[in-house]
């Protein structure tokens, strides 16, 4: 069976500004997978290309088997999209806008699944409010249930909790993962919330600036930057000696009662630590492993949203255009 | 919150998308009719649109028409070409042909908002062709604006017009109207087709409409114009099916040639508005 999603060496021009540079990805059926970088990364120019809804300027990508620009009828037919803006149509109601949605996918027994779908999203006794009497999860549930009206093999969501309150966000992850789970569906997310991509994703692309920059499980990532922190308080001070020549233990750094160990797994070195100590010593023990973010960190040299992003004014310049627009 | 927990539907049979299977015309029937009924549902549901879209030319026919009412016959008879001394009969005609050109610009004015909430970009992530798209709002607009001509009637008959025409004559005015109301509307939209600005419809609207209106024979005869807007007013749209209503309001005659040209003039504008959606449309 072909992936999900395989993109080739992609490539997309927008004038002179370059939004996606020589992009290779491929997805496995059936995973949720996360595209991980600042605003301006370049994560929507490439979910409108596995949309199909703009032709790649260079390179390839299909969905399922089926390239987008030979067969971009058939790959719409196969994919569902959430926006990162709500788009519904507000002066409809939730089951006229699920309508519409059957009828441009032309669906012939949609009905039943729509209420299926708005009984199971908690809205089926509103199907026949009108949307712009929605609340925001409302209307983010009922885009939901728009992208799966058509069964499809693989869901966009483009950046589905931006804006949203903290519950909101803990329950659209959690639909996000009953979707995938029940449903089989493969989901490609954007984000630029760390935790986002660590919570839902099994694997993740860190994108930056156009290109792909690493890809891998959230711990295969934090694990390649190959550094946990154990942090160690005593009662006594101790010979650091013995413990400095510990397996896996990288660096060892001493501030009177306080000890810092840099170690490849902690998981593995703490117990040969702890072996060499004392236990009458031990007054306190803390392991810290790297978050996606300090991952992020190392591979971009930049902070996520940070104020310390290096501004890159040809390509502010580009946006700023095209947001005039 | 409701729980979204557990228990994800389970279906009773499988709903695939037929998209490929099936004949191409009834995809894009399907696609067609389901953002046709968009656009009417939308006017119904906003009776303000209504009013303003029957106002219009109703103020037209009472105030325009009712100016020479003092002045008698020996005035307006010259006017209308020795036909009618009722100016408002002379004038039905053409002032529901004229009506007819500024509904493009609501229907332009709509492509462009659904292109600014993004709600273009939801339909075209579909199977849906862009020239459904196109067809879609230029019917809808054009379907809008008919809903004046009932109206104008009944008006008209209020002014004193009365009427001789039967059920196919009368069919045969409608059909003019939308002819002439669907080539302007795909006009509008194939001119919009890359814009996203709110303001190029009614700056297109501004000018088109008055030289439209003026080189035609909606107001007045041609016998009195110049020769150069003797010449425009043979090849302006406007004039045509200002004449085939104006023909039916005076003698109940129809020219049923006129129609045609009205339906050439529908189905040109429809293929150019289609090709330039498909290949040139800006989605945001």
């Amino acid at each position: 069976m072909s992936d999900a999603i395989e993109v080739h060496h992609l490539t997309q021009r927008y004038g002179s500004f370059t939004a996606l540079r020589d992009v290779d990805l491929s997805v496995r059926q059936g995973e949720i997978f996360g595209l991980l970088g600042p605003n301006g990364a370049g994560k929507t120019t490439l979910i409108k290309v596995l949309t199909g809804l703009v032709p790649p300027s260079e390179g390839s990508a299909s969905i399922a088997g089926l390239d987008v620009v030979a067969q971009e009828r058939r790959v719409k037919a196969r994919v569902g999209w959430v926006a990162s803006e709500v788009i519904l149509d507000d002066d409809l109601s939730a089951m006229e806008n699920l309508w519409i949605q059957a009828r441009l996918q032309n669906l012939t027994n949609w009905k039943e699944r729509a209420r299926d779908l708005l009984q199971y999203l908690g809205l089926q006794d509103r199907a026949d409010w009108r949307v712009s009497k929605f609340s925001t999860g409302m209307r983010k549930k009922l885009e939901v249930a728009l992208a799966l009206l058509h069964e499809p093999s693989v869901i966009f969501m483009d950046e589905p909790t931006i804006g949203l309150d903290a519950a909101t966000r803990r329950m659209l992850w959690d639909l996000i993962r009953n979707i995938h789970r029940e449903y089989g569906v493969t989901v490609l997310l954007t984000t630029h919330y760390i935790e986002e991509a660590d919570a839902l994703c099994e694997r993740v692309a860190v994108i930056d600036l156009g290109r792909i920059i690493r890809t891998g499980t959230p711990s295969e990532l934090k694990a390649q930057l190959g550094i946990d922190v154990i942090e160690i308080e005593t009662v006594g001070v101790l010979d650091p000696g013995p413990l400095r020549a510990i397996e896996g233990v990288q660096d060892v750094r001493v501030d009177g009662h306080r000890w810092t160990f840099k170690v490849r797994e902690a998981e593995e070195v703490l117990p040969r630590i702890l072996a060499a100590i004392p236990t009458r010593e031990l007054r306190r023990v803390n392991v810290e492993r790297p978050s996606l973010e300090t991952v992020f960190l190392e591979l971009t040299g930049r902070r996520l949203g940070g104020d310390e992003t290096p501004v890159d004014f040809r390509k502010f310049y580009g946006q700023l255009l095209r947001t005039r627009r | 919150m409701t729980d979204v927990g557990e228990g994800f539907p389970h279906l009773p049979e499988p709903v695939e998308s037929e998209i490929g299977t099936g004949p191409a015309y009834r995809e894009s029937w399907s696609q067609f009719s389901g953002l046709l009924y968009r656009e009417l549902v939308k006017t119904y549901r906003n009776p303000w649109i209504i009013a303003i879209t029957v106002i219009q030319p109703f103020m037209w026919l009472a105030f325009f028409g009712s100016s020479f009412s003092g002045a008698g016959c020996a005035i307006v008879l010259p006017l209308t070409n020795y036909v009618t001394c009722n100016y408002i009969q002379f004038l039905l005609g053409g002032v529901l042909a004229t009506s007819m050109l500024t509904i493009g610009m609501f229907g332009s004015m709509s492509m462009i908002q659904d292109k600014r909430f993004g709600y273009l970009k939801r339909v075209l992530i579909t199977p849906t062709r862009r020239s459904s798209v196109f067809l879609a709002k230029s019917v809808g607009a054009t379907t809008r604006g008919l809903i004046q001509f009932p109206v104008m009637i009944v008006a008209a008959f209020a002014f004193g017009v009365r009427f001789s025409i039967s059920p196919l004559e009368w069919m045969g005015w409608v059909v003019a109207l939308f002819f002439l109301g669907l080539g302007f509307s795909s006009l509008y939209l194939t001119i919009t087709a890359r814009s996203t600005d709110w303001q190029t419809p009614g700056v297109l609207s501004n000018l088109i409409t008055m030289p439209l209106m003026f080189t035609s024979t909606a107001l007045f005869p041609a016998v009195n114009f110049p020769w150069w807007m003797q010449d425009i007013s043979k090849v302006n749209p406007v004039t045509y099916a200002a004449l085939f209503g104006r023909n039916l309001a005076l003698f109940g005659t129809a020219n049923w040639e006129y129609l045609g040209f009205l339906a050439i003039f529908a189905t040109v504008m429809v293929a150019l508005g289609a090709l330039v959606y498909s290949r040139w449309l800006k989605v945001e």
